[in-house]
Parts: structure tokens; sequence; C-alpha cells
């Protein structure tokens, strides 16, 4: 190895993950650089591109020394053509009496449906929040995490055994529709279920996902779900701050080109305009197709590992409307706390699933699935975040020549709930998938790096025998969404992978 | 109601009028989808040939592959665990080449015919394999099986009938070179290589040239004792070599279904074909450079010397305890050296040294 590392460990890609894992490096008294390709630090949670976040868990904040943002909770409205809305908080007796207005027997099978959920999520939790098990080790400590999950479902009790091992393959429309009547409830849940994964309510395993989400959530199914006061990029400024003071250095439009390798092991990075920086640990916040076929270099790569990076899904299926407004619209049979609200259309699973099948073969649906925010600071005009379910990652006519006739097959949607939303609009803007690969440089431009489902879970996440943030070459590791537990904003990736390459020195 | 097999039966080469013509036996064997002979006559005169004479094998079933574009060099060296950063034009060289567990996949033979262009010859279809781990590469694979017709031509005349057949100076080419020859209007190409372990070359040439090619090398071999060799007399020559086989002598990692039945390269005798110190990386280097610094190798393979005059086919190898330590995986009564040998796979530490009293029962 090189004898002049300047730093001890160098973090590519300044995302959330990355200035997690820099500051948890640095309180250890690492000498850390963050190189970030884009002009800011910050990645994907930013104003723009991330609407609501799940809270930052205890363990991720005090490993950081505490984190001083604000969580302001927000309700959850299923939409309906009718004006008659399903408004969920989170609160058993709330949630209750919201959705009794529509079915008593809905609104009981709904405690029970979240109690169970819950219990699933915690279950799956316990297990999420550490470093994953590697079952190619063949260690003692791997055996045994993974015999703790065991047990940890065992201990469920016999039926909710049975229950927990016939639900995790499940789709989420079968449970759905076994236990409510109203179709409303029913989508939005779906809804929750898929949302950013190439699945739709029919697709078996939708229901894990789920379980994923509320895990991240509280535990709760629309509970967790949180802003930060003074915009979601408080929470990047914020971990910026820290950064400052444990004395991480940053380096802006700092594109990597590829890592150092010498006797097959990473010993710095090269950076696009041929500067080369040493340290001991290189760490890729980059997602895992890029880390391992640009950062790492497929003449370093095995066959097998090549395989299963091609193998590795990573279409993002979320496309984001911007609307700038001159007006807030005035949705149907909402007030001004409604406004502050999330809005979700999502009728039915019917709905969805329909949503789904074109994008299945990189078609656009017309009528698609919409999470709804209102962003509205003091000093400028109010905006509308629409988050677009199942926009293909490349449509066969080219975004280019369908996004005007998308766009506004969206507006339609929303006027059915906002009647005056064409006169409030003054500005449209509309990223896809594939502007998010472009922009914040992940490739397929998906939100978690990777799909979130069963065979890219815990010690399959990104691929076998890449988990436990290491990667296939010695001294770099990976401490974006594309590891265990995955996307989500909460940090957990980069805090385990500070764990993992903390072991390593 | 009949069906008509004829379209997914096995393939011809393009010497089979001449093959079927020349075999009494009508034995045949499937090699990679071809109907190659076993034996023409009898296995013995077949393999005298090869130590006294010519003898003139259909090696067309072979696995060949063209590596061409602009990295073809740097991909070639690192499919294989030996070092070819140096190899030069025209040259051939013996190679193998492991899974990312540093497991044998296949042995072979890589020809270069510029940096550019290489040919992979190999005994199992590994075109998926090949194409798999050129990802990232600037290279393109094409499966040329099909469009190359190949004879290995062996024996210690073989120089004397290939010269008589139109190959001027071919005594000059040393032993892994090859040469490009234009007969009769065909482009022909000659490599001294073998798996018989004599004097030996190997032929390739465009399959229409095929039948004229066999009949002029018969008739240039006409005095030189020239004769048609099948498999069997194949696996005779290649034993006394010491040549192992694929799916003979070990599993290929790729079609080996129990993980048990894979071997590294130090477990075949192939340690020498393993440069761990190659600056760049190839498939498998982790593992094995694990493998040599932990010692964790668990098998070798070994010739044996056996008393009596029975092949060990398939024999088990016991130690004192009469606990099994391994398996003969290839045997014969050899002709050359009146001796019975046989190759063995044994568990380390047997093989390595002698603990004593070791035995094999010849069961067969």
């Amino acid at each position: 190895m090189s004898d002049n590392s300047n730093f001890d460990a160098i973090i590519i890609g300044g995302g959330h993950n990355g200035l997690v894992c820099a500051n948890i490096l640095a309180r250890k008294n690492k000498r850390v650089l963050i190189c970030e390709a884009r002009k800011e630090c910050g990645g994907m949670v930013n104003n723009e591109i991330t609407n609501y976040v799940p809270p930052v868990t205890t363990a991720v904040s005090s490993s950081l020394g505490g984190m001083q943002v604000n969580y302001l909770s927000k309700t959850t409205i299923a939409l309906s053509e009718t004006g008659q809305h399903i408004r969920l908080v989170g609160n058993q007796h709330i949630d209750h009496k919201s959705i009794s207005t529509f079915s008593s027997q809905d609104a009981d099978r709904f405690n029970d449906f979240h109690e169970k959920m819950s219990k699933f999520s915690k279950t799956l939790g316990s297990f999420m929040m550490a470093s994953p098990p590697r079952i190619m080790n063949n260690s003692f400590s791997d055996y045994f995490k993974l015999f703790k999950l065991g047990l940890n479902v065992r201990l469920l009790g016999k039926k909710n055994f049975n229950e927990f091992a016939r639900m995790i393959g499940l789709n989420i429309a079968d449970e759905l529709e076994d236990n409510f009547e109203n179709t409303l409830l029913q989508g939005l849940i779906a809804h929750d279920s898929v949302i950013g994964s190439n699945l739709g309510p029919r697709s078996p395993g939708s229901l894990i996902n789920l379980l994923y989400r509320m895990a991240i959530h509280n535990n709760s199914l629309f509970g967790g779900i949180f802003q930060i006061e003074g915009g979601n990029d408080q929470f990047t400024k914020h971990l910026i701050e820290k950064c400052k003071s444990n004395n991480v250095e940053i380096k802006t439009s700092a594109s990597v080109k590829n890592c150092i390798v010498e006797d097959d092991c990473a010993v710095g990075v090269e950076l696009i305009n041929g500067e080369k920086v040493y340290a001991k640990k290189i760490i890729s916040n980059v997602d895992p197709r890029s880390t391992y076929f640009s950062l790492l270099g497929s003449q370093n790569l095995d066959t097998d590992v090549k395989r299963k990076i091609k193998h590795h899904r990573s279409k993002g299926r979320v496309a984001k409307l911007i609307l700038d407004l001159n007006k807030l619209p005035s949705f149907n049979n909402c007030d001004d706390i409604d406004l502050d609200s999330r809005m979700v259309v999502a009728p039915s699973i019917d709905y969805i699933e329909e949503t789904f099948n074109p994008s299945k073969f990189d078609k656009l649906s017309l009528e698609p699935t919409l999470e709804i925010c209102i962003k509205k600071d003091s000093d400028q005009n109010p905006k509308l975040d629409i988050q677009v379910q199942y926009a293909p990652y490349k449509t066969d006519q080219g975004w280019e020549n369908v996004k005007e006739n998308y766009i506004e097959s969206i507006i339609k949607i929303i006027s059915k709930y906002a009647p005056n939303i064409n006169e409030c609009i003054e500005h449209k803007k509309l990223i896809t998938p594939d502007d998010i690969e472009l922009e914040y440089n992940v490739s397929g431009g998906h939100w978690h790096h990777g799909e979130i489902q069963i065979d890219q879970l815990f010690m399959m996440r990104p691929i076998p025998g890449a988990s436990q943030y290491k990667t296939h070459l010695d001294g770099l590791f990976m401490c974006g969404a594309g590891t265990h537990p995955g996307g989500g904003l909460t940090g957990i990736s980069g805090k385990n992978a500070a764990k993992a390459v903390l072991d390593d020195f | 109601m009949t069906q008509d097999l004829r379209y997914s039966a096995l393939k011809k080469t393009p010497f089979h009028s001449r093959t079927s013509m020349a075999s009494r036996t009508n034995k045949y064997y499937n090699w990679n989808g071809y109907t190659v002979v076993t034996e023409y006559s009898t296995t013995e005169l077949e393999y005298t040939a090869a130590r006294n004479g010519t003898s003139v094998m259909d090696l067309t079933p072979m696995g060949k592959y063209e590596i061409t574009g602009d990295h073809a060099h740097r991909f070639v060296d690192y499919l294989v665990t030996r070092d070819l950063s140096e190899m030069k034009d025209n040259t051939v060289a013996y190679i193998i080449w492991c899974n990312e567990d540093g497991k044998v996949i296949d042995d072979g033979t890589i020809f270069k015919f510029s940096s550019t262009k290489f040919m992979l010859c190999c005994a199992v279809k590994i075109y998926n394999w090949l194409n798999d781990s050129a990802y990232g590469f600037d290279v393109s694979i094409s499966d040329v099986t099909d469009t190359i017709a190949a004879l290995a031509i062996q024996g210690p005349t073989s120089c004397s009938t290939l010269k008589k057949f139109g190959a001027e100076d071919l005594e000059k080419l040393k032993p892994f070179e090859m040469r490009e020859y234009k007969i009769d209007g065909f482009d022909i190409l000659i490599s001294r290589t073998g798996f018989t372990g004599d004097l030996g070359y190997e032929l390739w040439t465009d399959p229409k040239n095929a039948e004229a090619t066999w009949d002029n090398i018969e008739i240039a071999g006409k005095e030189l004792k020239l004769r048609p060799f099948g498999m069997n007399a194949l696996e005779m020559t290649r034993i006394e070599a010491g040549f192992i086989q694929t799916n003979t002598d070990f599993m290929a990692a790729e079609d080996s279904l129990r993980p048990t039945r894979m071997r590294s390269p130090y477990e075949i005798g192939m340690g020498w074909l393993v440069h761990l110190n190659k600056s760049s990386y190839f498939v498998g280097k982790k593992a094995l450079k694990k493998e040599k610094e932990e010692s964790t190798t668990e098998r070798c393979l070994v010739g044996l010397d056996i008393d009596g005059d029975k092949p060990a086919h398939g024999s088990v190898i016991y130690n004192s305890k009469k606990e099994d330590i391994g398996i003969v995986t290839a045997a014969l009564w050899s002709p050359i050296m009146k001796k019975n040998i046989a190759l063995a796979s044994l568990k380390r530490p047997y093989g390595i040294k002698i603990l004593g009293n070791e035995y094999l029962k010849i069961t067969t």
C-alpha cells in the first residue's frame, strides 16, 4: 500500500449516507474526505426530489451526537372524486373514527390489520437496523444473527409464525381484499406498499415492501411520515455542519473517475481532472452498479460478480412533477389543514394495477398513481410536488417526445380533485427516472439504488458476497442505499458501513 | 407416428464422409454435439500409429472461439490464470481458467495472431462464460467451432507427412508456434501442438477444404505409417503423456453440480499455470491467492505406477486404516512403457508425502 495516504478514508458521494458515515468516522478521529460530483452535497435529500422523510432512528442520531432538526408529522389523505376523502394520521382512535364513517367493519379490521403488520415490521426491523449476516462466511456470529431472526419470528407465537410465513411472499392486494371492503382504503394502503418499487399490488412480494416501509416509519402505516421544518434540505445542511465541526473535508464538483487499485487493494481515487488522492479506506456511496463497473472497473471483477451486478435490478419507476403556482388551488372538500397533508391519488387496487401494467412494457400510463405534496415557503410562491408512480425508466417513444403529453395527463387527473388547478400553474417541470440518473449519478435513477425486493434484501443486498458493506475489492466499502437495509433516507446504511470500516482499520 | 429426428440428431463434421469411410467398427462418440469415431479398426493399432508413425484425428468438435477487438490481449490475460502479457504473435499457449472460487472450468490452448486477434480452443462449450467475462472489455467473441475444420496430425513421422503434404520448412516450427500456409489455394494454419506427448501438429482450415486435405494427407503419409486415430487411442496417449482431461480427471466448475467435485488448479497439478504475481487481476485470483496463502488445498492429482497388468479403472485407494483416500480417474496398461499406470485424485496429505501402507484395490 502507498505510504502517501493523506486520509484515513475517502467517501465517494456526499449523499446523506455518505455524510452520516463521514461524521461517525470523524468522531472516531479518522481523517475523512468526501468527494462529491455535484456542486453541493445532499444527493437526493433535497427540496426537489424528497417529499416526505421517515424519522432518523435514535441509533443513528446518537452515533452522530444528536440531530437538531424538527420533524413535522403529516396526515395522509386518500383523495376521492366524490369528496369522501379518508384522512389517516397513525393514531388508533382517530383513524378508527375516520374509517368508520365509511365502514365500521373496515375501521375495526384496520386496527387489527395495523396491529398485526406493526408486530411483523418490528420483528423484521430488529434485523434491519444491524449489519446483515454474511451467508458465505461460515462465521458463528453470522449464523447467530440468522438464528436470532428465526427465533424472533418463532417467538411471535405459533399463530403469528404461520401468519408471517404466509404473508412474506404474498401480494398486498389479496391481503387487503381479504380484510377491507372500501376500495379507497384498499387503494391507499396498496399505494404505500408499491411506492418506489417495480411491483404492482398484485405482484408477489409486494407485501414485504409494506413491512419494510413500516419498519423505517416507526412501525406504523401512516404515523411515521414527516417533513423537516424549514425544508427537507435542512437535514442535509445539518449533516454538513456536523461534518465541518468534525473536520471532515468536503470537495464538491469533484467527480471520481475510478478507484486506484494497487496489489489488488483499493488505495485511493482518481478524479476526472486527473488529481489522485490516497487513503487507507475507500467508501463508495454510489449505487452498486456504478461502484462495481465504474469505480472498481470490470477488469478487476470475477465473471460471476459481473453477472450478479448485471442482474441487479435498479431501474427507477418514479417521476417527479413540480408545478410552480401563483396561488393555492382549492381541492374539493379540503380545508387549509388538508392542504398541508400528504394527498394520495390511488382510488382502488385495480386503478394502481392498471397504471402498473403499461410500465412493464416501457409504456406510459396516462392515468397514473400520484402522491401530492404542497410546499409553501413564506417568501416564495407555493409549489405542487407530485410523485408519479410507474413512470418507466425509458419509454419506447423516448421521454422527450412524450413528456408534454404526460404532464398534461397528470394535471388532468389532479383537476378531478382540484378543478381550478390549471389557473394556478405558472411553470411545469417533469423529472423522469433517467433525469434522476443523469442529475444525481444514480444508474437507473432508482430512489433506493436498487429494488427493495426479497431477493435484493438483507444478506443479498446488493448482491450475495458483497453484503456487510464490503465490496469484492479489499479496501473498498459501500455505504449507499444499495446496501442493507436500503433506501428510505434513514442513514442506517451509512452508520452500519462506518462500523464495518472501523472494524477493518 | 414416427417423428423425424434427423434435424435434432448429432452434427457431422466436415470430415465425416472420410472418417465414416475409414471406420470399420461403426463406433461413434458424441463430442460437443458432433459424431466422432471412437475406434476405426483396433485401438492398439491406432495407438501404435501415434507412437511409431502418423496418426490423424478429427478435432473439429473442439470448442473454438475467436476473440477480436482492441482489448483482446488484455481480456485474454484477464480470463486465464497464466501470465500472458508477454505472449508473442503466432504462438500458442497452454492455459486453464477458473471461476470466482478459483475452481477450474477447463483447460485449453490459446492462439495469438496479433494483439487484437486470438483463438481459444477447449473441450467444453464456454461461449456464455466468455461473453459474460468480456463485459466491460472492448472485444467481440464468436463461436467458430462450425466454421473451422481441424485435424490433429500426431506421431514421429507427422512432420515428414505434412512436409510432403506441402508444409515447407515445417521442421523449423518450434513447440507452441504456429504458421499460416497456403496449400492448394486454401489457407491452412499449422500449429505445433497436440495431446499425445509426441511430436505432433494441429491443422486448421476452411470446412470446404476438409475432404481434400484429408485425402492429400492420406496420400502424403502413405509410406509413413499413417492411420486415422479414434478417441480411445487418444485417451491412451494422453494418459501416458500425463495430460489431464476435463470431466474425466476433474469436473468443469461450470458443469459441476456438487461443489465438492470442483477442483482448484493446485488440486490437479496445474499450480504452475497460476501466476499470482501477475500485475493485473484475473478471474479467480482472489480465491486462489487465499488458497495458496492459507494452504487450504484439499486434494492432489498424482501419477501411479501399479503392480500387475490389470488397468486400475475407477479403483479406490485406501490408507492403512482402510479409509478411502482417493480414486483413480484414468488408467491403462501402457504399451510403450510396458507398465500399468494411472492418474489418481487423492486427499492431501496423501500424494504429497508418503505416510506408509496406502494401497489400491483393483475392483474392475
